[in-house]
């Protein structure tokens, strides 16, 4: 498949803005300040895009409701929080072609009628921060941000923001609680942000990869955009693949490709030729799944048919040599250390399971330990505040559902996981 | 219309609201830890959670809303498994130490543990450990209790508008800590510990020293700090207070206190409280009989009456006296002694601020609700911080700010800052100045109309100053000047909150006009900052040289007529003295006797030096007072009153409410001040025959036009406002005896390289009772100078050193303390703390117009101090 999101990522000079224009840059940003912003909407909605940052929601829907708000001014942000463990597909943009981005969200901002639009950058990101600050100088002198861009009387300013490094910063509430100088924690919904966001104000947060992939609906025209991959959810889409396959990357595949023809094909099947024992296909909070479950089409629409969900495309291979329970209590601890302390099952619920896999992987666990971890995981689902607490059930639930085996052998063998 | 049905009972709601809320109107208690009502949903404790019929997840009652034909359960079996899962995930990091707790018995989470269960935890790993805080003086942090219900936290920044507390790190780790660290830097309202759930912040005064259990009797009574008069609940045991806290749905305050009210109170349990009548016997004060005492004051106030006529004996009444206290007293000096004289502190600046306005607008007008102050849609303050003065009333204008309605300050008010979209600071006693250029843009963009009442022909005739002119005397750009009144222009029907700052000064009656015409341009609503409980009421019961009972001159013969004719007793007619009239007239010798009733005048009135020495020469000096001060000192007679706890009467506050104060404690030595004038009173030959403050408030409800018919019971109903049942006095809106402003003079700008001395007033103290709480102390134990930033640095001061602070009535040394938002000429000083006070140094001038002391153009010169000085000589 011809490259989009990556197309010039081979140069090692893409972050400029002189090789990102000679490449075709921000010709869809011209034709775009052409367009009235309702129909830049409209192409947005037909081409069938729908955000790349887990939850798959349609852009163009996102947009309108926002655009339906008669509150002024509205405000743009980029949720470039890129934290979900195994995730790196925006990095790529981010260091290396952030004019993409940049274009994107200028061409966004026109069709929201946004005057300003923010980056909220993961705090670890360092480089990419200097980066994007780089672009976004570049992209002002050439008028292509500022009071007038392009000569057409439009103004679109943007800045980037760093987090301080918290996970929950990437559920878009808390993103906006942080950008406003707050504790990072969700807040209620509704409102929704695309009434009151930041500042109380219509605001639509996208992924970096969403506005990535705006110029192209624009310059393939929504037609030709929907025919890439799946018919449900079309378009280019980025896979970050780690784990135990021979070429690890972040790949740029029609959405819809299987996780079989993403290991195999692609990344050149499992390291050493080992039994590939799971995969967790979307990042650490969708459900894993074993080995015989790899014909799934990686898209919104098909993924959760299977059992998992695409979530933000982080494939993560295990071969057969690794121990799941472990994996599960490392993914645990993740989402204890980052649950924000707001409601109680996150809070003090993640942490109890995360000291009952922790006996039970340090070999002195009990009999009852594999329920009462379900039983704990099961007082968490559905009743926390966000979805970070049901993520860390999720996997507690997924692993114990399709390995249980493993878990069983470490309370009865009294085997303590290995380093 | 909204059709709901909860557990089988359908209700209909008008306007959509949270399950929580609607299952509340309908007697359903769903339980909660995180929710308050006077705080907004935040969905954290997930206690509230409902089965919501289509709904395949539980959901939080109280950040979901009703929507129609919606069927909610809020007791199904998987609810309460939920509600016991939550339970059992909060106990894994609590400390469970309920047998040592405070808290236990008036937990929410014992409670509902007790309700729901588990009966036992399946948490076998260690608990949170987090070492009790004992850096602070008064509020003691257990964060091994804390549950994360980050109500405190809210409370502070949302409601109380301090934002000092924050949650801290994140997952079971979370916890609240103040900004400050250890030790509070915050404004100890105290309203965090109100709000806890569980034991995690407590007050520290009384740490286990009682058990919600072991409270005999709780009595509704009225705070005795300031002029807001917040609803208090006072906690006993034995014959003592154990607590005080406000309750959610009663009074004004709504649950809110401030840290005089929620700490200050134990002054009357203070170990130095007077116990026993003392004669002057031989220059030294002696323990006697109250008998005797009685006899002695009747027989001196005899001989004087003979001797030099009723006029040359006057009384001093009390803003923290009850009504029945101070009416009983203006009845003694008017009817048994024969004198008009008689004043209180509200002399100063409260009574002549309010008459000025009464006179133009009518009587009333400044009874205003404080409710109204965040309902309006702007807020105009000029003349104190009312975050200091009048704290609860200060949150009004806090809330009304975080819902963006505009607010403008006047002056320097620290409280406000963050809070006032204008803050103009002028220079020294330049307000007016501002005020004129205010008044002159204002008229511009709202002209008077053609057709103008009496007032709004003087409006007219008051002379224009321009924001060029303004700038050059108060030093504030006219920019800002002109961006306040777009904002004022803005206003419909603002609140105008003034203190009395602007009201004590040599121009004081031109400010008090350019302000009514300031009032009459937005159309706003005056509330007079009041610092004692019953300023208000000192009006309303005659305590003053010209008025009578219920607000009618004594100058007009069928008043006074009136009025005596109830006791068959005539009312003099010859116009009393003013408080500090009565002081000139001890220092001269005209006046031979002074009556004190709770009023600390050696101290609390300018210049203490030419007091003190106007005291000594008097041939009676009896102060009724609950603790020695600088006034007992002098007198002949000393008398111990009851405290504010222990005694029954009532308030009116700074809107014009009566409030009941109801008798929380025995006194152990006290009498009632009521109690002791008509003990007085009937030595000398007039039996006032009173058994209880029911009869007074009785006869006052007869004689007073005001107050028809006003009782207890119409206090307890909370709507007991102004005019009560009565009438007030209509006047004809004739407005004559108004001098205009001389705005030549008022432009004249301060000099430049002098420094003028003012008062500080303090948030946590009151006047020199507060000196006697153990509690308030803690927190401020110290005076501090405070000066501006550039002032500091003209001195090399640092925040900390010692500075001297000389006048020509004597010097001070005091540590000081550096804020930028200051202007550079002055210095501000509390009056609070004994031989350390501002008015040790202050002088003043007469204001004829209200025959109050003036307190501006006070010079002083400041030095830096090398050595700290411990002791200050007298």
């Amino acid at each position: 498949m011809e490259k989009y999101l990556l197309r010039n990522i081979e140069n090692p000079n893409s972050a400029d803005i002189n090789e990102y224009v000679k490449a075709g840059g921000y010709k869809a940003l011209a034709k775009a300040m052409d367009m009235k912003p309702a129909d830049i909407i409209e192409q947005v909605k037909k081409s069938g895009l729908r955000g790349r940052g887990g939850a798959g929601f349609p852009t163009g829907m996102k947009w309108a409701f926002a655009a339906a708000d008669p509150k002024m001014p509205k405000y743009l942000l980029c949720n470039a929080d890129e934290g979900e463990p195994g995730t790196f597909k925006d990095r790529p943009l981010l260091e290396k072609n952030p004019h993409l981005l940049i274009e994107g969200m200028i061409i966004s901002g026109h069709a929201l009628r946004a005057k300003y639009g923010y980056i909220y950058l993961r705090g670890e990101y360092p480089q990419a921060k200097d980066i994007l600050e780089a672009a976004i100088k570049q992209a002002y002198e050439k008028k292509f941000l500022g009071d007038n861009i392009l000569g057409r009387g439009v103004k679109f300013d943007l800045c980037v923001h760093q987090g301080a490094g918290a996970y929950i910063c990437g559920e878009e509430t808390a993103l906006i609680e942080s950008l406003e100088g707050r504790r990072g924690q969700p807040r209620i919904k509704p409102p929704f942000p695309v009434n009151e966001g930041f500042l109380a104000k219509p605001t639509v947060v996208n992924n970096v990869e969403t506005f990535s992939n705006v110029p192209y609906v624009l310059e393939i025209g929504p037609e030709e955009y929907s025919k890439i991959g799946s018919s449900d959810c079309p378009g280019p889409k980025l896979f970050s693949v780690s784990g135990h396959v021979k070429k690890p990357g972040v790949y740029e595949l029609p959405m819809g490709t299987t996780l079989r023809d993403i290991i195999y094909t692609h990344c050149g099947g499992v390291t050493g030729d080992k039994k590939l024992k799971a995969v967790i296909p979307g990042g650490i909070s969708t459900p894993v799944l074993p080995a015989d479950k790899l014909d799934c089409p990686m898209d919104f629409v098909n993924m959760p048919k299977h059992g998992s969900m695409l979530g933000s495309g982080a494939v993560m291979v295990f071969d057969e040599t690794v121990d799941l329970p472990k994996v599960c209590l490392r993914a645990i601890k993740f989402f204890e250390h980052e649950s924000c302390g707001k409601c109680t099952p996150c809070r003090e619920g993640i942490g109890w399971m995360r000291s009952i896999l922790g006996r039970i992987c340090g070999g002195t666990g009990n009999a009852g330990d594999i329920d009462l971890l379900l039983e704990v995981s099961k007082n968490v689902m559905g009743k926390t505040f966000c979805p970070l607490g049901d993520g860390a059930a999720t996997v507690v639930q997924n692993f114990i559902k399709n390995f249980r085996n493993e878990f069983e052998a470490h309370i009865n063998n009294k085997v303590r996981a290995e380093r | 219309m909204i059709t709901v049905t909860i557990n089988g009972k359908q209700i209909k709601l008008e306007k959509p609201v949270s399950i929580l809320e609607a299952a509340k109107m309908t007697g359903i208690k769903i339980p909660t830890l995180c929710h308050h009502k006077s705080l907004e949903a935040y969905g954290g404790c997930r206690l509230c959670l409902v089965e919501i019929e289509k709904m395949p997840r539980l959901q939080a009652s109280c950040t979901q809303y009703v929507t129609d034909g919606m069927v909610v359960w809020t007791e199904t079996g998987r609810v309460v498994e939920a509600r016991k899962a939550m339970l059992e995930f909060l106990l894994i990091n609590h400390a469970l130490d309920c047998p040592y707790c405070d808290k236990a018995g008036e937990c929410d989470l014992q409670d509902l543990v007790m309700k729901y269960g588990p009966a036992a935890g399946r948490f076998t790993e260690g608990k949170r450990k987090h070492p009790e805080s004992y850096d602070d003086p008064i509020i003691v942090r257990n964060m091994e209790r804390c549950i994360s219900c980050t109500r405190c936290v809210r409370m502070c920044s949302k409601v109380q508008g301090a934002s000092a507390i924050s949650m801290v790190n994140r997952t079971s780790k979370t916890f609240v800590e103040p900004f400050s660290g250890g030790r509070y830097n915050c404004e100890y309202c105290g309203n965090c510990i109100n709000v806890c759930p569980v034991g995690a912040i407590m007050s520290r005064l009384h740490k286990h020293t009682y058990r919600p259990w072991f409270i005999e009797k709780t009595v509704d009574t009225v705070c005795s700090f300031c002029g807001v008069g917040c609803s208090v609940t006072a906690q006993i045991r034995g014959n003592s207070i154990v607590r005080i806290i406000p309750e959610s749905e009663k009074g004004l305050n709504r649950g809110l206190l401030c840290n005089r009210g929620r700490f200050g109170y134990d002054y009357i349990s203070n170990s130095g409280r007077l116990k026993s009548p003392m004669i002057r016997k031989n220059g030294s004060l002696q323990e006697t009989t109250w008998s005797e005492a009685f006899m002695y004051i009747a027989q001196k106030i005899k001989e004087i009456k003979e001797k030099n006529g009723g006029a040359a004996i006057a009384g001093v009444a009390s803003g923290r006296c009850t009504n029945e206290d101070n009416y009983v007293f203006q009845k003694f000096m008017r009817l048994v002694v024969g004198s008009n004289n008689i004043d209180s502190i509200a002399g100063f600046a409260y009574a002549p601020a309010r008459k000025f306005f009464e006179k133009i607008f009518g009587q009333g007008v400044t009874a205003n609700p404080i409710q109204g102050i965040s309902r309006s849609d702007g807020i105009f303050v000029i003349g104190g911080d009312p975050t200091a003065i009048n704290p609860v009333l200060g949150l009004q204008i806090r809330a009304a700010s975080q819902k963006d309605i505009p607010v403008a300050t006047v002056g320097y008010a620290p409280g406000l800052k963050g809070f006032a979209a204008n803050r103009l600071i002028p220079k020294p006693s330049t307000e007016a100045a501002l005020l004129a250029a205010l008044l002159t843009e204002m008229l511009k963009r709202k002209p008077l109309p053609a057709e103008k009442t009496p007032f709004e022909e003087i409006i007219g005739k008051i002379q224009p100053v321009s924001l060029n002119e303004a700038e050059s005397a108060c030093g504030i750009a006219s920019g800002e000047i002109s961006a306040c009144v777009d904002s004022l222009s803005g206003m419909t029907n603002p609140a105008l909150v003034i203190g009395r700052d602007i009201i004590q000064r040599s121009e004081g009656q031109a400010n008090l006009l350019l302000l009514a015409a300031l009032a009459q341009a937005l159309n706003g609503r005056i509330y007079l900052s009041s610092e004692l409980p019953n300023e208000q009421g000192l009006i309303d019961m005659g305590c003053l040289p010209d008025m009578l009972p219920g607000g009618r001159p004594v100058a007009v013969d069928s008043f006074r007529k009136r009025y005596g004719e109830f006791f068959n007793a005539e009312v003099p007619s010859a116009q009393g003295l003013s408080l500090m009239e009565m002081v000139e007239g001890a220092h001269s010798g005209n006046i031979k006797a002074l009556y004190v009733m709770g009023e600390n005048i050696a101290f609390n009135i300018p210049d203490n030096k030419f007091v003190k020495d106007a005291l000594s020469r008097l041939e009676l000096l009896v102060v009724q007072d609950i603790f020695t001060t600088e006034t007992t000192r002098f007198a002949h007679v000393v008398l111990p009153a009851a405290s504010w706890a222990e005694r029954e009467g009532s308030y009116t506050n700074l809107e014009g409410r009566m409030q009941h104060l109801k008798k929380a404690i025995d006194s152990v030595a006290g009498l009632e001040d009521w109690k002791i004038i008509a003990e007085v009173s009937k030595v000398l030959g007039v039996d006032m025959n009173y058994r209880d403050s029911r009869d007074i408030l009785a006869e006052i409800a007869k004689v007073s036009p005001l107050h028809k018919g006003v009782t207890y019971e119409d206090m307890d109903s909370g709507e007991c406002m102004w005019p009560y049942k009565g009438e007030p006095l209509r006047h004809d809106l004739n407005i004559v005896g108004i001098d205009m402003p001389d705005m030549k003079a008022l432009l004249k700008k301060p000099e430049k390289d002098k420094v003028y001395i003012g008062v500080d007033k303090v948030l946590f103290h009151s006047a020199s009772l507060s000196r006697n709480s153990f509690a308030l102390n803690s927190i401020y134990s110290e005076p501090h100078a405070k000066i501006g930033k550039n002032l500091a640095a003209k001195l090399s001061v640092a925040s900390g050193d010692h500075i001297s602070i000389s006048t020509g009535a004597g010097a001070i040394e005091l540590a000081a303390v550096i804020d930028s938002d200051m202007p550079d000429n002055i210095v501000l000083v509390p009056n609070n703390f004994e031989g350390r006070g501002a008015f040790r140094v202050m002088g003043w001038k007469m204001n004829a117009a209200f025959k109050a002391p003036a307190l501006d153009g006070m010079e002083a010169v400041l030095k830096k101090l090398e050595r700290v000085s411990a002791e200050v000589s007298e």
